[in-house]
């Protein structure tokens, strides 16, 4: 049986094994410099754990004394367990929103200090969280698989939802531009458009199949890579006949519009991670087994390949360029980080928890 | 859920018929001792000199009836037992090693599942067999496949005597707990009978504190009931003075909801195992010595369910045949051979269609006493397997009995043991992941120990016994992810484990009194010697093997008052192979007062149980929360 649950947690792996976190807005406004165990500069591991069991930690590796500190959530609180399937963080200045994904829950934690402050609970498989300002979030929720999936507000002081907006199946990603809300929607083959005024969907862009990165460049476009539609036979072997190659989408906010798409050259392996350059003018992604850099000017998809493999999680630190990239190495124990130039070579690794799948740079 | 209610009614009923007689014999104080069963020189020890085999104490069977063999096999051997939550699969694993290197035989036969490998200990109820015991180390070369770490083997009941005997069991407890069994034999001197029934439920509705969620709050276990129900039959004809035939039957049926983690989202996730054993045996002694002949049929079914994923079932039929020789000569030479023949057609949610598989393996086992105070045994097993290709596996064992003065006696003891394990089905057969070129695992282990008897006439016995074992595994077999994200089984690394194990027992007898108790500590360390793939975990402790684990147990029987009660210690175990996490050591404690009152010549048995008396918080799967302390009674007749 446990085979069984292995294959079925190697399901939910693939399922939920999306992407990179690079773009988590990082407010630094505060006029009182914070203090706290984690107050300095660094980065936020979000280590996803095994699914079933509440496993999923922080890991925080400070930008300076170069050293990682585990399972941060459970030091800095009693030893309790973070969550199953911890799956993103987002921080909205002094306070740190982690989504764990099985638990269907968010941790609210003190950005600096990583004490719980709450909780946010009654959420049906949520994905990621974004934050209007300090009062106003937003998550996705997958709600049931095979489902139309739901954005959700949540009022930050109260930690309770205050309306649910329904949208596509398996929305996944969030991004605030210019107060609209673009969430994908991970298994059908669009974006959702919200006005943050009134909270009601205002448009639904098409965009190639299974859309799961979505970043926001120099020029104020929108990225959106798409992994492509995996189509099964009814023995659970691929069928490549029906399977789509992913694509990578640019809309322009002002018109809503796809206005470039590059198309994969082939549908054997599923793009993925897409995180963008500290200058914002290059794209992350991974694309069998590699990972490869392409600049938005590009007139078509970049073959250049920046670091000879792929990764679980991808992030660019958004100060420093630095690339992070994290291996789940098979799940049976802790994960590693390696860190990369913005060039492609090495520069360190370093030990975080099970399965890191984004990291959050503060 | 008519069928719970009606339980429940006939429970009641007869709750109800057999108060009274007990109130009314009350006084009855007849004499009546708990005998403690102890089999010496069972057809598969002969074989296994040097090897520790132990029999599970039947009077602890005889009080943990209603409980899974996962229970009895947790409170009374130094074995761990995974379990993930009260209602969900539990495994068990000797030596450091995983569930899918324990072989688990039922009559000599083979019924790990081959779709997994494994075995779940939850679905195996006590009363369904007759005695068990624990052979400690490989036996590859006699039991076969997965028999690396260890075996557990199940015999059914040995009905002797004549005419009509019965045994009616009904047992209510804690967290909605209710259990019943009737067991009804007939014997003459030509034909033994035997037919047995049981049926259990529990609601597992405990309060515990979920340490996940926010502000630690109690809540109450979701999703963790359990209803099972079986049956056992067996029939013994004596064909001719030397000619016996046999058949046996069991099937078992268990519906179980799967306990979520602690802070993971409950899916309803539903677990239903339908287990069919059938087998017919003939035994025929000559002057050539013994001839037995073993047919089985087994079908395992799996249905999972949940609502977040699609149904899986697994279906798999097992054809066996077993036949084999044995020829004694004097009183010095043993020799047994014989061939074992296996025919596995499984169709599976994960597989392309019914998938098969074929397996052949021939063995011969010689047993040899040079003089009376030295055993030797050499076996030797050849397996033949579809696609793979296992090396022959020998074991060579001695027991030598080196001092004897009728009060001490102390033995030498010893072998070397090859052992393998050949990819199950899964292993081969899932679509996307079977790895056509997986080995099978090898085993290879050394072990020595000592075993101290001391004998004080019909006083006191004392059986002291301590083994230091070192084993290395091969090519051990793990489903994890290539580069391209892919799970699928591979031959991930080399595993050496070593450990000592000591075990003493004592046997006090003093006019109506007996006092026996039990005490045994094991130490294992278990780590990658070598990895095949990534960059793995060397040094460190394999996941969910305890370093430390000590059982205590005892009975004390007066007058047909027996007290028994069993001390668990666990020490941490790793939850992940990077030794970043672990589980919480701890201590278990189990105490049981039972009271048999005699009725002309039958026996009323009260007993009074309450498990974990000491309200543990403990876990032995990260996450599942375990029950806490819990009450149970139960009214047991017997026909003798």
């Amino acid at each position: 049986m446990k085979r069984l649950n292995t294959f079925r947690s190697f399901f939910s792996a693939i399922a939920l094994s999306v992407a990179a976190f690079g773009f988590t807005s990082c407010d630094d406004n505060n006029n009182d410099a914070p203090s706290g165990a984690y107050a300095e500069e660094g980065v936020f591991v979000v280590n996803e754990g095994n699914y079933g069991t509440p496993t999923g930690s922080v890991s925080y590796y400070s930008k300076t004394a170069k050293q990682v500190q585990n399972g941060i959530f459970s030091k800095e609180n009693d030893s309790r367990p973070l969550g199953d399937v911890v799956q993103s963080m987002t921080i909205q200045n002094d306070r740190a929103y982690i989504v764990a994904n099985n638990s269907n829950k968010i941790e609210v934690v003190n950005t600096y200090t990583f004490k719980s402050e709450g909780v946010i609970e009654g959420l049906l498989l949520p994905r990621y969280f974004v934050a209007l300002n300090n009062t106003k979030g937003y998550v996705t929720e997958w709600v049931s698989f095979g489902q139309a999936g739901r954005v959700s507000v949540i009022d930050l002081a109260s930690r309770t939802v205050t309306k649910t907006i329904s949208v596509g199946v398996m929305p996944e990603k969030l991004l605030l531009v210019n107060g609209k809300l673009y969430v994908t929607n991970g298994g059908g083959n669009s974006v959702s458009v919200i006005n943050t005024n009134t909270d009601v969907v205002e448009q639904s862009i098409t965009v190639s199949d299974s859309p799961n990165g979505l970043v926001l460049d120099k020029n104020n476009n929108v990225w959106v890579l798409s992994g492509g539609k995996v189509a099964y036979n009814s023995d659970w072997t691929v069928d490549y006949t029906k399977t789509t190659a992913g694509a990578l989408n640019m809309i322009n906010p002002s018109t809503q519009a796809v206005q470039t798409t590059f198309t994969f050259p082939g549908n054997q392996s599923q793009p993925g991670n897409l995180a963008i350059s500290s200058g914002k003018d290059k794209l992350y992604f991974n694309y069998a087994g590699k990972t490869y850099a392409h600049n938005i000017g590009a007139s078509s998809l970049s073959n250049s390949v920046l670091i000879n493999r792929s990764f679980y999680g991808l992030g660019v630190d958004p100060e420093t360029g630095l690339i992070y990239g994290g291996d789940a190495n098979g799940f049976a124990g802790d994960g590693t980080v390696y860190i990369y130039n913005p060039d492609g070579t090495s520069a360190g690794s370093f030990t975080a928890g099970i399965a890191p799948n984004g990291f959050v740079f503060n | 859920m008519a069928r719970f209610s009606f339980l429940k009614v006939w429970l009641l009923g007869c709750c109800l018929s057999i108060a009274p007689i007990a109130l009314a014999q009350q006084q009855d104080t007849t004499r009546h001792q708990l005998h403690t069963v102890e089999v010496f020189g069972k057809p598969a020890e002969v074989y296994a000199a040097g090897s520790r085999v132990a029999q599970l104490d039947s009077s602890y069977l005889d009080t943990y009836a209603s409980g899974s063999l996962a229970q009895a096999l947790q409170a009374r051997t130094p074995l761990y037992l995974k379990s993930y939550g009260v209602s969900g699969i539990s495994t068990v694993a000797f030596r450091g090693t995983n569930a899918s290197q324990t072989a688990i035989l039922w009559n000599g036969l083979n019924i790990s599942s081959p779709t997994l490998g494994q075995t779940d200990f939850a679905t195996l109820p006590v009363s369904g067999f007759g005695n068990v015991a624990v052979q400690y180390g490989p036996a590859a070369a006699t039991y076969g496949s997965g028999a690396i770490g260890g075996a557990v083997l199940l015999n059914s009941p040995d009905y002797k005597g004549e005419g009509f005997g019965a045994d009616v069991q009904t047992e209510t407890g804690s967290f909605g707990r209710y259990f019943g069994s009737s067991n009804v034999k007939y014997g003459t001197t030509k034909v033994q009978a035997g037919t047995g029934l049981y049926y259990g439920q529990a609601a597992n509705n405990f309060k515990y504190k979920d340490l996940t969620r926010y502000q630690t709050p109690e809540v109450r276990q979701e999703n963790a009931a359990v209803s099972q129900y079986g049956i056992t039959q067996d029939l013994v004809w004596q064909l001719a003075a030397a000619t016996k035939f046999a058949l046996h039957g069991w099937y078992t049926f268990a519906d179980r909801e799967v306990q979520p983690a602690m802070g993971s989202a409950a899916n309803k996730a539903q677990l239903q195992d339908k287990n069919l054993r059938l087998m017919a045996e003939l035994e025929h002694n000559s002057r050539y010595g013994q001839t037995a002949v073993k047919a089985a049929l087994f079908n395992d079914y799996l249905q999972y369910t949940s609502n977040t994923t699609a149904s899986s079932i697994s279906d798999v039929n097992t054809y066996q045949l077993q036949a084999e020789q044995a020829y004694t000569h004097g009183n010095r030479w043993s020799l047994r051979g014989g061939i074992n023949l296996q025919h596995f057609a499984a169709t599976n949610s994960g597989y392309a269609g019914e998938q098969s598989e074929n397996r052949a393996s021939a063995f011969a086992l010689l047993r040899y006493d040079p003089a009376s105070n030295l055993k030797l045994s050499l076996n030797l097993r050849q397996a033949i397997i579809e696609g793979y290709n296992p090396k022959p596996t020998p074991a060579l064992g001695f027991d030598w009995k080196f001092y004897n003065d009728n009060i001490n006696q102390l033995s030498l003891k010893g072998n070397v043991a090859g052992s393998y394990r050949a990819p199950t089905l899964n292993d081969r057969f899932w679509v996307g992941a079977g790895n056509p070129d997986l080995k099978p695992e090898q085993g290879w282990s050394y072990e020595s120990g000592l075993r101290h008897l001391f004998i004080l006439g019909n006083t006191l016995l004392l059986e002291t016994e301590l083994t230091a074992y070192h084993m290395l595994i091969d090519d051990w077999i793990q489903w994890s992810p290539d580069a391209g994200g892919r799970w699928r089984p591979v031959n991930l690394f080399r595993v050496a484990a070593e450990g000592i194990e000591a075990n003493t027992k004592a046997t006090i007898t003093l006019g109506e009194a007996k006092l026996s108790a039990t005490a045994g500590y094991t130490y294992t360390s278990s780590e990658q010697a070598k990895v095949y793939e990534g960059s793995g975990n060397k040094g460190n402790q394999l996941m969910y093997v305890p370093r430390h684990k000590a059982v205590l147990g005892a009975v004390a029987a007066y007058k047909g008052w027996s007290v028994l009660s069993n001390l668990n210690y666990t020490g941490i175990r790793y939850t992940n192979n990077s030794e970043s996490n672990y589980l919480k050591d701890f201590m278990l404690l189990d105490l049981a007062l039972s009271k048999r009152l005699q009725l002309h010549t039958h026996n009323l048995v009260l007993t009074l149980r309450s498990d974990n008396v000491t309200n543990a918080t403990y876990q032995t799967m990260a996450y599942h929360a375990m029950p806490p302390r819990g009450y149970t009674f139960s009214l047991r007749f017997i026909i003798p």
